[in-house]
């Protein structure tokens, strides 16, 4: 093998020499710079194929760390509820996505709300339209645990007689600041939505469905001034919750500083009197609470009984008290069945009628059309709404009422609700049987 | 001295404790609990428990379907961005009395499914 190496080592040098002494030194030096260019083009090509490979690589490590990411994402695309739907029923694909950034949005600040227009013919009155509500909430998170909310109202009223003009009154409903001390309590301080049944927190036209309030709520304040714990209590794995709120309030006062029945002010006493100083205006503060349990059997069926109650002096010298309880049931029977009602009951002392017991209970029913699955235009947007509802004074006087409704959903939070009131009662009958048009906007 | 309590000198205790005894066998019998099994020398069955069915995690979609439409109509995730989602969920853990536990499930599948 060597052998054969060496025999034709010496062929190609005799070639080689040869060849050399056929070729001028010109051709020879054209064919150097040749070599040269080439040689330089071959090293370009090479430097050009790193860098491209080196492209090539930081493409697939970014291709690796995005598949990575994607098989982070939950494997199931996330289902998005339909108007009369559950969240939980169909899938609907949905593209993976990348967080937002935090620090480079910021939307702590946000305007929730709700607004109502209607048009009321009243008995005996003529028919008008008129702002029913314009309600929006404010709320400034500040953190992970930290939430101020405050809802106004907006409302137009006529002038006095021979006035001209009408006049915009701006009401603070509640504002209140929150904080999430941990899983189980949530403090919050300011004009509290009171907990008394779950009414309260539930009053914007898109969600109680009929134009018009329970008559018995009448019988409770709505928000008031103090301090709040609140939470929730998981019992099983299943949602099953046991929710409780505990407060201090300044409590209802006196109108006119007498222990007169009529003088009660269930919306008064805010602390601060218009003489400018602070104060309550009687000796001791009102508490209460409530509790409730909530037992969801599946998405859309549940049911939730709650116990709540407050208990207070109300006149300006402290000599009597103001109390009442409530009694709240929901029931859902599907996405398209909602069963609901409050029992009130109040008692307060007074220097002019003695012990007083107003109570009053309301129960209401909505059945969504969807439910019936019939193939007709617009049936599937329609709800039908019922309630009656009940207020005894303590006076003597006892007023009944059945409304008979219909909602259609323009879009989810867009309603157009109407309702027509039977009102019987042994007292003066205002307003009286009425027809109410309303339409809801919740955003 | 007063006699200590003796049901030989008291025959018509001894008649009701013996009724009582032979009652409360009985009984007990009928509710298969009390008697004792004869012994053997077999060894005991083997008790089989049926397998455990496991428990259904409740997800954000199901917690949002039970918590969000006892009060109003669902929200579309769309409606909102990721950002929007985190302070209006903060808003209805509160007024909902939500548990922050859920109420953050619910929080990850509004931003998964949110509009932007």
């Amino acid at each position: 093998m060597v052998r054969r190496l060496a025999v034709a080592g010496c062929a190609l040098g005799l070639a080689g020499s040869s060849a050399r002494a056929q070729v001028s030194q010109s051709d020879f030096n054209a064919l150097r710079e040749m070599v040269l260019k080439l040689n330089q083009q071959v090293q370009e090509l090479q430097q050009t194929h790193a860098a491209d490979a080196q492209t090539h690589q930081k493409d697939v490590e970014e291709l690796q760390l995005w598949q990575q990411k994607l098989g982070q994402l939950p494997a199931p695309p996330a289902p998005v509820p339909a108007v009369g739907g559950t969240a939980a029923d169909g899938p609907v694909s949905s593209l993976p996505r990348a967080p937002i950034d935090e620090a480079t949005v910021n939307h702590n600040f946000m305007i929730l709300g709700d607004a109502e227009f209607q048009y009321a013919k009243a008995e005996g009155q003529r028919g008008t339209f008129m702002l029913a509500d314009f309600a929006p909430i404010f709320l400034y998170r500040g953190g992970e645990n930290i939430l101020f909310e405050a809802g106004f109202d907006f409302i137009l009223q006529n002038n006095a007689p021979n006035a001209p003009g009408y006049t915009t009154t701006v009401n603070l409903s509640f504002a209140q600041l929150n904080y999430v001390a941990n899983d189980y309590v949530t403090f919050a301080a300011g004009n509290l939505l009171l907990p008394l049944g779950t009414y309260s927190e539930r009053t914007a036209g898109w969600l109680n469905k009929l134009p018009d309030n329970p008559l018995a709520r009448g019988l409770l304040p709505g928000a008031a001034v103090g301090a709040e714990l609140r939470g929730a209590v998981p019992v099983n794995d299943q949602g099953m919750l046991l929710n409780y709120a505990v407060f201090g309030v300044n409590g209802p006062g006196s109108a006119d500083g007498t222990a007169n029945a009529g003088a009660l002010d269930l919306g008064g006493n805010v602390g601060l009197r218009t003489d400018n100083m602070v104060a309550n205006l009687h000796g001791a503060p009102s508490g209460g609470g409530r509790v409730a349990l909530f037992h969801p059997f599946k998405p859309h069926y549940d049911f939730e009984l709650g116990l709540s109650t407050q208990a207070g002096e109300w006149d300006n010298a402290g000599t009597h008290l103001w109390s009442a309880g409530v009694v709240d049931a929901a029931l859902h029977l599907g996405a398209n069945c909602e069963i609901k009602g409050e029992y009130v009951r109040s008692r307060y002392g007074s220097d002019d009628l003695g012990m007083i017991n107003p109570e009053g209970w309301w129960l209401q029913a909505g059945y969504k059309l969807a439910g019936l699955n019939l193939d007709l235009p617009g049936i599937n947007n329609l709800e039908l709404v019922g309630r009656y509802d009940v207020l005894a004074d303590g006076m003597g006087t006892r007023t009944s009422r059945y409304s008979a409704g219909c909602i259609y959903y323009l879009t989810n939070t867009l309603l157009f609700e109407g309702a027509y009131e039977f009102v019987h009662s042994n007292g003066p009958r205002i307003p009286g049987n009425q027809l109410l048009l309303q339409l809801s906007y919740g955003f | 001295m007063k006699p200590h309590f003796s049901l030989q000198r008291r025959p018509a205790a001894a008649a009701l404790a013996g009724w009582l005894t032979l009652v409360g066998g009985l009984g007990a019998a009928a509710a298969g609990e009390a008697v004792p099994p004869a012994r053997t020398n077999a060894p005991p069955p083997a008790v089989v428990k049926p397998a455990a069915k496991p428990r259904h995690q409740l997800t954000g979609a199901e917690l949002y379907s039970m918590h969000c439409n006892r009060c109003h109509p669902e929200r579309y995730p769309t409606e909102r961005t990721a950002a929007q989602w985190k302070t209006i969920v903060l808003h209805m853990q509160v007024r909902a009395n939500l548990p922050p536990p859920q109420a953050r499930m619910i929080l990850k599948y509004l931003q998964e499914n949110s509009g932007r």
